[in-house]
């Protein structure tokens, strides 16, 4: 579905100030939010003593970078993945649960009124 | 009298009493105050007592009550209580009681001291869930639900089996640790296994869950697995083979539930991805490593019941689950986006969340026993933690691209179900000593210390950074409706194909052998037909002449013999 303009007055408040999240510009603020934050914690690593069980532990900055890399290479190899196991929908056939739509009595689809 | 009566009948007496009461809010308290009642009754019982009943020759202990499975049986209740203010506005009858004898029945599992006992509870949790996947009433969740329950009937058989042998061996039916090697043992860690979701047993949990009705489904992930997790600790705690299978669990679900679409789906491949942090520390066996299971199986059940009822909420509004039809949702479901939000951090393990108290236990053990590759596997599956439920879940639900949908906010009662749940997550994360005390053994850990704090927010800050760019970039993958095979596959497309092509070639063989057979019949028949039929040689009507030829051929036969005789 195309994108649905909104009436942000109509919103729940906590909706509304959630808006800030798409605004043009938020996401860059995010992610460079996130790497100050990331700097940070690597500093944070030389400004106490770490008695861990292993020597990598004891590494400057090894979570974060242990973290950095397996997460993408999950992504990644996750990619992979799917090149080797993804299926039409309906590759189970008409009746399987991933083809059905939700019987309706089960639900109560309602709109917010905007 | 109230404390002589076993916690899982109180249940049963409860689905029993639902039915003199008409739908609506009366039969929705009841199926609130049935936990209730239940939870007080377990939180007065005293550590120690048993309460036993006769069995032909077997003495069955209903009610063994200490440290390990008190904390199994209060979550349990608490489960069930939240579970069914979830589902307050349900009017389905099959669904209410579904699960009431379903609690029981776990509950009941939890407290047998014998294995005779576990087996009846262990079918009888495999019975009453599979009513909350046909409860969807399509046609789709029956064929599903179906081969659920064949494999949960399986687990059960195979389990008696194992205890009849284990009893032919000991002599004993308790139900206490055991050692693996006889083939009894074997049966019975394999009918645990098949609950608990070990590599290869695993997938009747994501192909079943996503089928079951929107409120099922928070009460089925709850129960089944962690039962099993318990009888694990219960009868196999310290066996090493399980820290293997734990390790395999953690990772292989979290490439799987990185590409699935079906939102709940994801949700049970990380379900998954979190028993193996409990068999790990199963495996591992010591009394810190059983506290962490135990605690981790507890923050559990509580984290992705919010999920799942996260999740949940946006497909009652909605109608779907689906990644790649979803988004933009936090708009107008902004308080269960919070919730689900909550949930996310409460399982990736983030300082002051739930998953953080209970996780680092497992995690410390396996890294004080030198276990430097489980060690560095399990580090890795908790940033793979982050990446399913912890990003994915609420990411592509509220935020993400605009899907243009505008539902309107969860209704009350999954609000309040929601926000329970996500307080409880908070309380244990920011206070975890009441956890603590409830645990199996005594604790000696302290989760907040500057290098496991830093740590943990160093692994997780890096991950989300690495996940911001892949985003940014295009190279995460995007969602998109398709299945992905998985081992039911091999039961759900190979096996039929191949029982279809062997029938094919058992057809034709019998078809060969058949058509051969007939025709030599048929020859036999025509030949037959051909002397002596009304056409045929031995048919013909003969002239008398030639009898009389023949019988002076005879005679004179009989003559010659007899001159030279």
């Amino acid at each position: 579905m195309s994108k649905r303009e909104t009436d942000p007055a109509k919103l729940p408040a906590l909706g509304r100030m959630l808006l800030w999240v798409d605004k043009s510009g938020s996401a860059t603020k995010i992610t460079w939010a996130l790497a100050v934050a990331c700097g940070l914690l690597f500093l944070a690593d030389f400004t106490f003593e770490k008695h861990g069980h292993f020597d990598v532990e004891n590494l400057p900055g090894f979570f974060g970078a242990y973290g950095f890399v397996m997460f993408t290479g999950l992504i990644l190899a996750a990619k992979g993945l799917r090149v080797l196991i993804k299926r039409r929908e309906d590759f189970y056939g008409d009746k399987a649960v991933d083809r059905e739509d939700y019987p309706d009595a089960g639900l109560e689809k309602v709109d917010h009124d905007v | 009298m109230f404390d002589q009566i076993p916690t899982a009948f109180l249940f049963f007496a409860g689905a029993i009493a639902l039915f003199a009461l008409p739908q609506g809010r009366l039969r929705g308290a009841l199926l609130l105050i049935v936990p209730v009642i239940a939870a007080w009754q377990v939180w007065g019982l005293e550590l120690g007592s048993s309460h036993t009943v006769s069995f032909f020759n077997f003495e069955l202990e209903l009610m063994r009550v200490d440290k390990l499975s008190r904390i199994f049986g209060v979550i349990f209740c608490l489960a069930a209580f939240l579970g069914n203010l979830f589902a307050w506005h349900v009017r389905d009858t099959v669904q209410q009681v579904a699960a009431l004898l379903y609690a029981g029945s776990a509950i009941g599992a939890v407290f047998a001291g014998d294995l005779i006992t576990l087996f009846f509870y262990w079918e009888g949790t495999a019975i009453a869930s599979v009513f909350l996947i046909w409860a969807r009433r399509t046609e789709g969740a029956f064929h599903t639900g179906m081969r659920y329950l064949i494999i949960q009937i399986a687990s059960g058989v195979i389990l008696i089996a194992g205890v009849a042998l284990y009893y032919r061996d000991t002599g004993s039916i308790a139900f206490e640790n055991m050692t693996l090697g006889s083939l009894g043992t074997w049966l019975i860690f394999l009918s645990f296994g098949i609950k608990a979701a070990f590599p290869l047993l695993h997938n009747w949990l994501q192909d079943s869950y996503p089928a079951a009705t929107i409120t099922g489904t928070v009460i089925l992930s709850a129960f089944t697995t962690k039962l099993a997790i318990y009888a694990l600790a219960r009868g196999f705690a310290g066996t090493e083979i399980l820290i293997y299978i734990g390790v395999v669990m953690t990772l292989f679900p979290i490439f799987f539930a990185e590409i699935e679409n079906d939102l709940r789906r994801v949700l049970a491949y990380s379900l998954n991805n979190q028993l193996g942090f409990m068999v790990v520390g199963i495996g591992i066996g010591s009394e810190m490593a059983l506290n962490g299971t135990a605690s981790h199986a507890f923050a559990h059940i509580l984290y992705k019941a919010l999920l799942f009822m996260s999740v949940g909420a946006v497909m009652f509004r909605t109608g779907t689950s689906k990644a790649s039809e979803l988004g933009g949702l936090y708009r107008t479901m902004p308080k269960t986006a919070m919730f689900c939000l909550v949930g996310a951090a409460s399982i990736s393990a983030f300082p002051l969340f739930s998953g953080f108290v209970t996780k680092s236990i497992i995690l410390d053990e396996a890294a004080a026993g030198h276990m430097y590759i489980v060690w560095l596997a399990l580090v890795f599956a908790s940033a793979g933690v982050l990446s399913h439920s912890g990003i994915k879940i609420p990411f592509f639900m509220f935020f993400a691209h605009d899907s243009g949908m505008r539902p309107k906010e969860a209704p009350t009662h999954m609000l309040l179900a929601m926000g329970i749940t996500a307080a409880l997550c908070i309380a244990i994360g920011v206070y975890p000593a009441p956890l603590y005390a409830l645990l199996p053994y005594e604790v000696d850990f302290t989760p907040y210390t500057t290098s496991h704090v830093v740590g943990q927010l160093q692994l997780l800050l890096f991950a989300l950074l690495a996940f911001a760019i892949l985003m940014r970039t295009g190279i995460h993958p995007p969602e998109v409706r398709a299945v992905n095979l998985d081992t039911d596959w091999s039961y759900r497309w190979l096996l039929p194909r191949m029982i279809r092509k062997i029938a094919g070639v058992v057809a034709a063989l019998w078809n060969g052998i058949l058509s051969f057979l007939t025709q030599r019949l048929k020859n036999i028949i025509a030949g037959l037909y051909h002397s002596h039929g009304p056409e045929g040689r031995m048919a013909s009507t003969w002239p008398t002449g030639a009898m009389v030829i023949w019988l002076s051929v005879l005679l004179g036969a009989t003559l010659i013999v007899s001159f030279f005789g």
